[in-house]
């Protein structure tokens, strides 16, 4: 009888994690029974955030560069979506890759700095001040984006189907992030993966084995705009209405945290960080005021005692969360 | 003009004490804009609710965000000194977090004045205007700045901080605690903050989310100087806040409020060390 | 149970879910016999949080009105929600509200933007929803079943301030300073339309976005240009700063503000009144803030949250919440949401005692309150205006 998880030979323990992972889904098909739809809405939030989540982490957690486009990427993809529903007319089956791929542009745009050799801090201000300016457009290019009011989003439709309540927008968003989060759990574990993690490790010597560590900067940095950008879609949508505020300082924070308190670097540990920190606030909506304070707190809890987030902490009993990309 | 060098001397101040913890520790602290807010603070608190006058509550408020620099230094930073270095950035957030919650839950609802304390009408000289405000900016900043450098190049302690800015290890081996140091800087650049916070308080009014703002100008000072250069700091700063009035006045108001973006974009395009800065590229 | 009787029954709960059907005619949702829920969404935390303190006056008359022995039997249960001025959380707010909570109606708002955005939610619902403080008039036009404006929309405000502005003799140069969102254009752009029919074009228009700290570069431009008016469409924080950086250059031109910041409190802001002597801001009630006239809903608020500081923005949604009463309590007894809006259409020129505006709601028309008046300092003291120079109450 074998107790200790790990010894269980590499096969079996993959293969234990591959049918959690296709459970969760399935199980999740279920969860509209116990909702109300203000309930479902959190929950919808949530599964836009997991993806919000996931796809940073890519950038920060996998790739390990202190890239702060994150906002970015959601507004682009948030307004090439919603602008392509509401102006061109388009459903929403059809404006979301769009939306997407918008994102995955301005990854490209944000790896070009990291691709000039810029790291570090310099890396995390200028991917900051892009965000910030992005939002200046959104305000100040009003004509297009309807500016501080927002753009409104018109009813989503898949496939001749509207989306006009909750529980519709729960299974398409559940579809959307199950194919996503499998999609990034596929390229992080194939040799684009390693590649990434091992440039994190040690850039110089991964270029010494003759990766070519530029093009993986910069896959990594399209796939994180492209996740967060179909994110962005899916968030218009949720919302009904895009607003250059949502996509500010603060958000990018929470952004952050979600991907630290899930810890850094590993995809389900972002899902949970995204769950986890979508649905706390909402607790704490009998204590506002409070909330700032708790959740900050929250970070520096985490950061003291769990640094390396909840996906440590469950690594010990699944052995899902223990899918490190890297040694510590 | 000179609100430009006035706006810019605070600028400056303010990414002065980034970069001292940033050369300390190589740590930016990402909640520094909050310690602006939190000095301003706790001088509001001194002056209005205890009755204090001004000039002891400042230096009240400073000296309590030295105690608090200090502290989260020793109780958050040091603890967690063996994690990913993004760790620290995070810490620094989550702090800033924590004490713009403090100031929300203690400020209410209301958005809060300070008694006018330079009260010195202002003065024309051609087409110069010169405001109370701005000469007392500029001047506790410059008398401050000048004291800086005075103890930085001429004194013991100035030279025991240049050892462990040029490294940390030799400095350790020649007896220096580097530990203890960390914390002082901490201390440091949170009292520094405290002291624009100060300033910024009879000027403006305050509010929880004020240190955002003086964050990124900050960083956009620190970049245009070149990160980790003390006088960079403060030329990044006085140009960043000229600049920011000369495009506001000649070209138009709606830039003002980027007018840090673009800089830190456009010197990271043009000549990323900034104007003094260290190289801290990585080519492979 | 069988597997399979599991299956279909899951099967069976889960279309119900989906194809659940809305509610029927005869909606008592949040009444009991001895109870009315009420939901107050507002900002009560966030960068925009002192404007919650309508949420709090509007609280503190229903709790008043509890005391005084309710409606019909029934007393107020009010709750109050948190979005921090943000529209996920305003979405969510007005979800748990409808649907969890199951309040009879919506009563607050003070952000237009996260109003826009619970918009669709509430409509959808059908749930009663008054907006008492939010100033955008989308939200009430084109009208829909079940939302009602109990203040002046934008553009009633930018009306009055524009007629005052033009009402000062000789006024032929205008300036405007305004922030770059939509809630400075509610106001700003009324304001020039009207003046802009009347032939005035604005000399200048510069920006003052929100969070700056320093207005010199907008208080120069506008010196130079030596206008007879300025026109500022600034939240609390930038307005002081905006009055306190001309006088520093020493610009003394009448300034018009918005309905988004008030007298007493501006003057304590900026500290000294030789700064605000020429600021006018539209005003919304029947006397000053500290006047007699609004002395009791003042004490009303103080009541039941004592601590609370009264501003300008203190009893603004007080005014919507005395017409509901007054509709609930023509409803009778037999209370449902359909009569509830019914009589809420009837409102024709009701006083409320504190708006200076008299409030009319036809299912034509939600705009309710049409006109608002103007206030600045004569004698040091805040005065209810009529036009330049003359106050209303001699």
């Amino acid at each position: 009888m074998v107790t200790d998880p790990s010894a269980r030979s590499l096969p079996t323990r993959l293969a234990a994690d591959t049918r959690l992972f296709y459970l969760l889904p399935v199980l999740a098909l279920f969860v509209p029974l116990l909702t109300n739809p203000y309930t479902q809405f959190v929950v919808n939030l949530m599964l836009v955030y997991v993806l919000v989540a996931v796809g940073f982490n890519i950038v920060i957690g996998n790739l390990g560069q202190l890239a702060f486009a994150n906002t970015a990427f959601f507004g682009i993809g948030a307004y090439a979506t919603g602008l392509l529903m509401a102006d061109a007319g388009l459903p929403f089956w059809a404006a979301l890759i769009p939306g997407g791929a918008m994102g995955a542009l301005a990854g490209f745009l944000a790896s070009v700095t990291a691709l000039r050799g810029i790291r570090l801090y310099y890396l995390a201000i200028v991917t900051l001040a892009f965000g910030e300016l992005m939002r200046w457009i959104y305000v100040h290019a009003d004509v297009i984006t309807r500016g501080t009011d927002g753009l409104p989003v018109p009813m989503a439709t898949v496939f001749g189907l509207a989306l006009d309540s909750e529980v519709k927008k729960f299974y398409v968003f559940l579809a959307i992030a199950t194919v996503v989060v499998k999609g990034t759990s596929n390229l992080l574990r194939s040799r684009v993966g390693r590649a990434i993690v091992a440039i994190k490790d040690n850039e110089f010597a991964t270029a010494s084995l003759g990766i070519p560590t530029a093009r993986y900067i910069v896959l990594a940095f399209v796939w994180s705009g492209f996740v967060v950008g179909i994110a962005g879609g899916m968030f218009a949508v949720l919302i009904g209405r895009v607003v250059p505020d949502s996509f500010g300082l603060i958000e990018l924070i929470f952004h952050f945290a979600m991907v630290m308190v899930g810890g850094f670097g590993s995809l389900a540990g972002s899902v949970l960080g995204a769950i986890v920190l979508t649905a706390v606030p909402e607790y704490f909506r009998s204590f506002p005021g409070l909330e700032e304070m708790f959740f900050g707190a929250l970070l520096v809890l985490v950061l003291l005692f769990l640094p390396k987030g909840l996906a440590s902490f469950f690594a010990r009993y699944l052995p899902l969360f223990r899918q490190r990309f890297y040694r510590e | 003009m000179l609100s430009g060098i006035a706006q810019g001397a605070i600028y400056a101040l303010v990414a002065l004490s980034m970069t001292v913890v940033y050369r300390a520790t190589t740590i930016v602290n990402f909640g520094h804009g909050d310690m602006v807010m939190a000095g301003a603070f706790v001088a509001y608190l001194l002056v209005v609710l205890q009755g204090l006058p001004f000039l002891p509550a400042a230096i009240a408020a400073v000296a309590l965000l030295f105690v608090l620099g200090v502290a989260i230094q020793r109780g958050l930073i040091e603890p967690i000194k063996a994690g990913p270095h993004i760790g620290f950035a995070m810490m620094s957030i989550a702090v800033g977090y924590v004490l713009r919650g403090i100031a929300r839950a203690g400020w209410g609802r209301e958005v809060l004045p300070m008694p006018r304390v330079f009260d010195i009408p202002p003065i024309f000289v051609g087409d110069l205007i010169l405001t109370g405000d701005a000469i007392a900016v500029i001047g506790v900043v410059a008398a401050f700045l000048i004291a800086f450098f005075v103890v930085f190049h001429w004194t013991r302690i100035g030279q025991v901080i240049q050892a462990v800015y040029q490294s940390e290890r030799g400095a350790a081996l020649v007896g220096i605690n580097v530990s203890a140091f960390h914390s002082v800087m901490w201390g440091v650049g949170a009292a520094m903050a405290a002291i624009a916070g100060v300033l910024l308080a009879p000027i403006t009014l305050l509010y929880p989310d004020l240190g955002a703002n003086f964050l990124i100008r900050g960083f956009a000072a620190m970049t245009l100087g070149g990160f980790g250069s003390l006088g960079g700091a403060i030329a990044g700063g006085l140009l960043l806040g000229i600049a920011e009035q000369l495009l506001g006045f000649y070209v138009t108001t709606k830039l003002i409020d980027i007018a840090a973006y673009l800089v830190i974009i456009a010197v990271l395009i043009l000549r990323p060390v900034g104007l003094f800065g260290k190289a801290a590229i990585v080519r492979v | 149970m069988t597997l399979r009787a599991l299956f279909n029954s899951s099967l069976a709960a889960l279309a119900a879910v989906l194809l659940a059907s809305p509610a029927s005619a005869a909606d008592t949702t949040g009444i009991t016999d001895t109870t009315i829920k009420i939901g107050i969404p507002g900002p009560f935390t966030g960068n925009a949080s002192s404007y919650s303190k309508a949420e709090i006056g509007l609280d503190a008359y229903y709790k008043w009105i509890n005391d005084q022995g309710g409606i019909h039997g029934r007393k107020f249960e009010t709750i109050l929600e948190d979005y921090a001025c943000a529209e996920a959380k305003g979405i969510a707010a007005a979800k748990k509200l409808i649907y969890q909570d199951k309040v009879f109606m919506l009563h607050g708002n003070s952000c237009s933007a996260v109003a826009m955005a619970m918009k669709p939610t509430i409509v959808e619902a059908g749930v009663p929803w008054v907006v008492a403080h939010a100033v955008n008039d989308k939200i009430s036009s084109p009208p829909t079943k079940n939302i009602f404006h109990g203040v002046p929309v934008g553009g009633t405000y930018g009306l009055a301030m524009a007629k005052f502005v033009m009402s000062k003799p000789g006024t032929k140069t205008v300036a405007i300073i305004q922030h770059s969102n939509d809630w400075a254009n509610s106001y700003c752009k009324p304001a020039k339309e009207y003046m802009a029919s009347k032939g005035i074009k604005p000399a200048i228009e510069t920006t003052l976005e929100r969070g700056q700290t320093d207005a010199t570069p907008q208080v120069l431009q506008i010196r130079q240009l030596k206008p007879d008016f300025v026109i500022a469409c600034l939240y609390e924080a930038e307005t002081a700063i905006f009055l306190n950086d001309m006088r520093k250059y020493n610009v003394s031109v009448p300034v018009m503000g918005t309905a988004g910041t008030d007298l007493e409190n501006t003057l304590k802001r900026v500290g000294d009144l030789e700064t605000v002597k020429n600021y006018f801001v539209p005003h919304n009630y029947v006397d000053n803030t500290e006047g007699p006239r609004m002395k009791k809903w003042n004490d009303i608020i103080l009541k039941y949250y004592p601590k609370e500081t009264i501003t300008g923005f203190s009893a603004i949604s007080m005014g919507s919440a005395v017409a509901v009463v007054e509709a609930l309590k023509r409803v009778g007894r037999d209370l449902t949401r359909e009569k509830f809006l019914a009589e809420m259409d009837k409102t024709k020129d009701f006083d409320t005692g504190i708006l200076a505006g008299k409030i009319t709601w036809s299912a034509t028309d939600r705009d309710g309150v049409k006109e608002a008046a103007v206030a600045g300092f004569v004698n040091g003291k805040p005065t209810v205006l009529k036009s330049w120079g003359e106050p209303l109450f001699k």
